[in-house]
């Protein structure tokens, strides 16, 4: 490497560096001193402590909020389970299986509030799965899905693995894919049956990407928004049924100008995906050491 | 004689047996298919619907007896959906292209060159992908509206994407793949770094700038909540943000809605099916990084 050279690197590097040094960096930084505010982003922000925090402590629908975060987390091993077993099932060689593989893929790039926005249409009193329901007798009255509050975060638990699932199923097939023939072969003469191949054989065979949809997909359950949003029309749902924290930081900073109280949620819903994160690096670094 | 017919019994066992598993398959392989295809096809249909097909009966209506533009003739009629389309494209196309090329400037050293900080900057660059976004856009907002002034402009929904810490990542697996030999030639050619970066490695690693492309491509297109607190004027209306304000208009009239969500989601499964390879490789390729 020539000494010429010596300035040439932070000018390439520049330009991101700038982008991310204005829209993370700085944002961290004030997000951690916003959050020691009471800031209504029309006046100046006004110093008072911890009492956000402690506000936070004391209030029902932040709790609510976490709880149903915590929740949505089980969308993560259903995921993994479903996008594994129909992995399975796409890695063979069949005529029209690429195009069974491309429809799957399809809600991966619809984007999720267009088919948010779609499933609220579906499960409306006058939807289709009222439709469907009342002609299989299975329901006698329409069932007013959407705005009873236990419904609220399953449908919205279901939309995300509806919208996902192509996606990590394509992630096992590659995986499935670079493992070789002559496992499964020496798993047959062991005497497994063809199920019994795939639990011994797939299933630690997949750990690597495992680990990697466990991660990915547990911190965008952590930051669902735009499912909550379709589906209760941006109210939460009835009784907050729906709301989530980032929900509920998106209507104390965006709808109630508490930019201060918001940021505490922030930084609270950062330390919970740092802890998130180190007990998912964990898991990925074991998952690759098996392989 | 015997163990010929034993034969032929075996064949016609396996030949059953195979039939039965392929039966089951394509049931299995079909069934998923209606679950994840029909919502779409409902959704076209009804958007279709005349004002006297019902949305839902008993038993459901799934074609309608009376088909019509009229549902998107209202839509276009409403809201400026031709605005919402240009925008969509202007911010989609601009951020993909600039991202792709601020995020392959800053790989290049990454990969390829020595300097000091070189592990800080990259470890600090790959640390900020747990930052969620909502939380950065607090002072994200606070800033567009009193620094940058370009609230309720395109500009606001471009600029805080310009790079990507994943994008980086995997442009830096892409050139550091590229032997060194390559670019000492070019080096004694002559050719300063910008032209080396420029005429030799980012040829050599086209398909990873494709796969850069295509995830940038998707996830703008798809973007919504910082466009949602940005843009408020009709006009200035991406495609997503424009159809939330459409279900607003539309809230009765589940003809017009499906009409907006048909219209909104058309052009990327176009853009799916015809590039349905290098989709399918692109988003998930990134995971081997």
């Amino acid at each position: 490497m020539n000494k010429k050279t010596s300035l040439t690197p932070y000018l390439f590097l520049m330009p991101a560096l700038i982008v991310i040094a204005v829209f993370v960096l700085y944002p961290i930084g004030a997000v951690v001193y916003y959050s020691f505010t009471q800031y209504n982003i029309v006046t100046p922000p006004v110093w008072v402590g911890l009492r956000n925090y402690q506000q936070l402590l004391h209030d029902t629908v932040f709790w609510q909020a976490l709880k149903h975060s915590f929740i949505y987390l089980l969308v993560t091993p259903i995921l993994i389970c479903l996008s594994i077993l129909l992995a399975i099932v796409v890695n063979r060689k069949i005529p029209g299986i690429s195009a069974f593989r491309a429809l799957y893929f399809v809600p991966v790039v619809s984007g999720s509030i267009a088919v948010g926005i779609a499933w609220r249409l579906m499960w409306d009193r006058n939807g289709l799965i009222n439709g469907l329901l009342l002609s299989a007798n299975m329901i006698k009255e329409p069932v007013q899905w959407l705005a009873e509050p236990a419904y609220t975060l399953p449908i919205a638990m279901a939309l995300t693995v509806w919208l996902g699932l192509g996606y990590y199923m394509m992630i096992f097939l590659a995986g499935l894919q670079n493992i070789p023939e002559e496992l499964y072969d020496a798993a047959l003469i062991d005497g497994c049956n063809s199920w019994q191949k795939h639990w011994y054989v797939s299933v630690p065979g997949l750990r690597p990407q495992i680990a990697f949809v466990a991660v990915i997909s547990s911190l965008a359950a952590l930051q669902v928004f735009n499912e909550i949003f379709t589906l209760t029309g941006g109210l939460g749902g009835i009784l907050n049924s729906g709301v989530t924290m980032v929900f509920y930081l998106w209507r104390k900073a965006f709808r109630l100008n508490q930019a201060g109280m918001a940021s505490a949620i922030a930084m609270i819903l950062l330390a919970i995906t740092l802890i998130f994160s180190i007990l998912n690096m964990r898991l990925l670094e074991r998952g690759t050491e098996q392989e | 004689m015997n163990n010929d017919q034993s034969l032929i019994r075996d064949r016609y066992v396996s030949f059953l047996r195979r039939l039965v598993g392929n039966i089951l398959l394509y049931s299995v392989l079909l069934s998923v298919a209606v679950i994840t295809v029909f919502p779409f096809i409902w959704i076209l249909f009804t958007s279709f619907k005349g004002p006297n097909d019902p949305i839902v009966s008993i038993p459901p209506q799934l074609i309608p007896h009376d088909p019509t533009f009229a549902n998107y003739t209202r839509v276009w009629s409403q809201l400026p959906i031709g605005h919402f389309y240009l925008n969509s494209i202007a911010v989609s196309f601009g951020i993909v292209i600039l991202n792709t090329l601020f995020s392959a400037l800053a790989a290049y050293p990454l990969a390829k060159m020595k300097f000091r900080g070189r592990e800080a900057i990259f470890y600090s660059l790959l640390a900020t992908f747990i930052v969620p976004p909502v939380l950065t856009s607090i002072p994200s907002f606070i800033l567009a509206v009193k620094v940058f002034h370009y609230y309720d402009q395109l500009l606001s929904v471009i600029f805080p994407y310009l790079t990507g810490v994943i994008n980086i990542f995997l442009l830096r697996q892409a050139f550091k793949s590229v032997p060194d030999d390559l670019i000492d030639a070019g080096r004694i050619d002559g050719a300063n770094e910008l032209r080396i970066w420029w005429s030799i490695l980012l040829p050599v690693v086209r398909p990873s700038l494709a796969t850069v492309a295509i995830i940038t491509f998707v996830e703008q297109w798809n973007n919504f909540f910082w466009p949602s607190l940005m843009l408020h004027t009709d006009e200035h209306m991406t495609l997503q943000v424009g159809l939330v304000a459409l279900q607003g208009a539309f809230l009765n009239d589940a003809r017009g809605i499906a009409a907006g969500v048909v219209m909104t989601i058309v052009p990327m499964i176009i853009f799916f099916v015809a590039l349905q390879r290098q989709f399918i490789q692109g988003l998930t390729g990134a995971v081997k990084g």
